[in-house]
């Protein structure tokens, strides 16, 4: 198993949740013994069902769950009711999902203070994710680019998807700023900011 | 408890398993593996709603909602998306495209549009390919995969243009960026018409080819290069195709081995960088210092195929020599080599192939005739983006058939040859190139032994219609 999933397991049981006793306990337990033998679709589902059952620390280890199903974009809406920072390895994850779900930025921002706080294998995974985050990012992003995150951010919110709405119109506005003329800066602000502030990936950092 | 709900989970997740009754009921827990079912199955996650789903069963076996929600997902499971879906999975794909059109049957279904259309692609029918990925582009969701794909159909059928315009699309999709624009970049280089010019500065530690012990100082020599090449494909990459290359190279010592020549050929390939089968005529005309040197005419023919994870190819050409001037007329005569090789993708970017070739020159006096056969291997790298690596090694054995009498031997001649190539795009049309070409000739006839080492820097300039 990928060392973040020991770490993972380790974290859901000593959470104050695990220690609880039945009935969540039990659901976190169980998801964390379906997440350490790979069974995730299980392990989401226990950690779903302890979240339905008033466990509000399973939503985290539920989104990272969605990493290693490779359901990037809900991870990243599981996340961002999460506050940045206080798990090293969850804040691994959620990088993870961002870049998997084409948030470079946010992505790169989270990896960058995972790998000052984490243990070498970790320091390391990110480093790399890092290194090909900065060849994405290495050039002025093009407006098609932009107008791609505007777009996707316009239509999430439109589904009813606020939290990765609001992570798609940060990315759009943290390109723009990266444009010398600053393309459609104003309209993804202003687009973010009518985006309700709960639902935010990275404004709870 | 835990282990209950465990084995309960992971011993059948299948929506149409029967469900086995938990030992106690627990109607609350099994509400919320209801909702968290609910919750996938909006989310479009089937096999994790079936496995809520069935926990809810489990320990509450009344309840009809969770009932129902499996019992459709059971009916679901069977349907001819997902049907589709594992045939594709599974390498089949015309059991893909048939299950897809079934879905697409039923009603508009972009999703399967697209992947039938990626199906249709693979298979190299573009047509169907093309109407598919079009439907599929009328989602938003599915836009830049069907335009990526359109792109690639537009690449191999010639149309740059076309294919530049689909491809910088896609690029707008930071999932396909990399990938679309380094494709749209060699759209900008291909089409049905493409030009290149290739201008090179080289120097050869043995141009005259001298044997072993010269010094370096009597026989190396530096050059200049320019090669210009038309090809004109009206069809794209399958189909007829006509090609003519003009080269000249000038010596700096040695201008008596100033050399220049023009080609023209006229072929059709049938299929693409997949599958194909090859056929080429081609006429070559060389000066050797100034000097008419050798007219010749070449028939190739040559295919490939996908065995598995392997490309089978093979290839045979004849080419009927006729050399001009006295000193080199021995030398006329039919050079013919067959060549057979397996290559082997390396992940997304490489490719590594062995070969074996066998080559036979006839010509007019037989202690000049020979056979030759041996070894090659080939691997190419994109070392990133934009940067390429191309090494090659071969080994030849050649015998002659016939006693020399002016060597007083039957030449027996080991070749070892290698080269690496490193190219560099400096713009969409601008290749910046390096090769280091080496020889070392081992033979029973000193005056053939001989080592080669020839380094060359140069640049390409490619354009396509």
């Amino acid at each position: 198993m990928h060392v973040g999933g020991v770490l993972l397991v380790l974290a859901v049981m000593s959470s104050p949740g695990a220690k609880g006793g039945a009935p969540v306990g039990t659901h976190l337990a169980a998801g964390a013994n379906a997440f350490r033998e790979g069974h995730y679709e299980d392990a989401l589902v226990e950690f779903r069902v302890a979240q339905e059952l008033g466990a509000g620390d399973a939503g985290p280890y539920a989104a990272a769950t969605l990493v290693k199903l490779g359901r990037p974009e809900e991870a990243v809406e599981a996340f961002a009711a999460t506050e940045e920072g206080r798990d090293t390895l969850l804040d691994y994850y959620r990088g993870v999902a961002c870049y998997q779900a084409r948030l470079y930025l946010c992505a790169d921002r989270l990896l960058a203070s995972v790998g000052a706080r984490s243990g070498p294998r970790i320091a390391e995974e990110a480093a790399r994710a890092r290194a090909a985050i900065a060849s994405e990012l290495a050039k002025e992003p093009p407006r098609s680019t932009v107008d791609w995150y505007l777009t996707r951010c316009g239509e999430r919110r439109d589904a009813g998807r606020p939290a990765l709405a609001a992570a798609l119109c940060e990315e759009a506005v943290g390109l723009a700023q990266r444009r010398t003329d600053r393309y459609r800066l104003t309209e993804a602000t202003t687009q973010l900011a009518k985006l309700p502030l709960s639902g935010r990936a990275g404004v709870a950092r | 408890m835990i282990a209950i709900l465990a084995s309960m989970l992971l011993a059948a997740a299948h929506p149409c398993a029967p469900v086995e009754p938990a030992p106690v009921r627990d109607p609350a827990s099994a509400s919320a593996y209801r909702k968290v079912g609910d919750a996938e199955r909006s989310a479009g996650s089937p096999e994790t709603a079936a496995r809520a789903y069935r926990a809810a069963l489990a320990l509450d076996p009344s309840d009809g909602a969770a009932r129902r929600a499996l019992d459709d997902l059971c009916r679901e499971a069977g349907g001819p998306f997902r049907r589709g879906m594992a045939r594709m999975d599974a390498g089949d794909l015309r059991g893909a495209i048939a299950a897809f059109r079934e879905a697409r049957a039923q009603g508009s279904d972009p999703s399967a549009a697209l992947v039938e259309g990626v199906c249709h692609y693979e298979l190299g029918e573009d047509g169907e390919a093309r109407a598919a990925l079009r439907e599929a582009a009328t989602a938003s969701a599915h836009r830049e995969a069907a335009e990526f794909y359109l792109g690639l159909i537009a690449l191999r059928e010639g149309d740059s243009g076309e294919a530049a315009r689909l491809l910088d699309a896609a690029a707008a999709n930071p999932g396909f960026a990399p990938a679309a624009s380094d494709l749209a970049r060699l759209a900008r280089r291909s089409g049905k018409l493409v030009f290149s010019i290739l201008a090179e500065s080289g120097w050869d530690s043995n141009a005259q080819l001298a044997p072993g012990g010269t010094p370096i100082s009597t026989s190396s020599d530096g050059s200049l290069s320019v090669t210009a090449t038309g090809l004109y494909r009206p069809r794209g990459e399958s189909g007829p195709y006509l090609r003519a290359t003009g080269l000249y190279r000038a010596q700096a010592r040695f201008t008596d081995l100033d050399f220049g020549g023009v080609s023209a050929a006229a072929g059709w390939q049938l299929g693409h960088a997949r599958r194909g089968l090859l056929a080429e005529y081609d006429y070559d005309y060389r000066l050797l210092g100034a000097s008419s040197f050798l007219s010749a005419h070449r028939l190739l023919a040559g295919g490939w195929m996908p065995a598995g994870p392997l490309t089978l190819g093979a290839s045979y050409y004849a080419r009927f020599e006729s050399y001009r001037a006295a000193l080199y007329s021995p030398f006329s005569g039919t050079l013919q080599r067959a060549e057979g090789t397996v290559g082997l993708r390396l992940g997304r970017s490489g490719r590594f192939t062995l070969g074996y070739h066998l080559a036979r020159d006839g010509v007019e006096r037989s202690e000049l005739s020979w056979t030759e056969h041996g070894p090659g291997a080939e691997l190419r790298v994109a070392l990133a983006r934009r940067l390429r690596l191309a090494v090659n090694a071969a080994v030849s054995l050649r015998e002659y058939d016939k006693l020399d009498p002016a060597l007083g031997i039957q030449r027996s001649d080991r070749y070892l040859d290698a080269v690496a190539l490193l190219e560099w795009d400096v713009g969409d049309r601008l290749t910046a190139r390096f090769s280091l070409d080496g020889r070392k000739a081992f033979s029973n006839a000193a005056a053939f032994d001989y080592v080669r080492i020839a380094p060359t820097l140069g640049l390409a300039y490619v354009f396509g219609m």
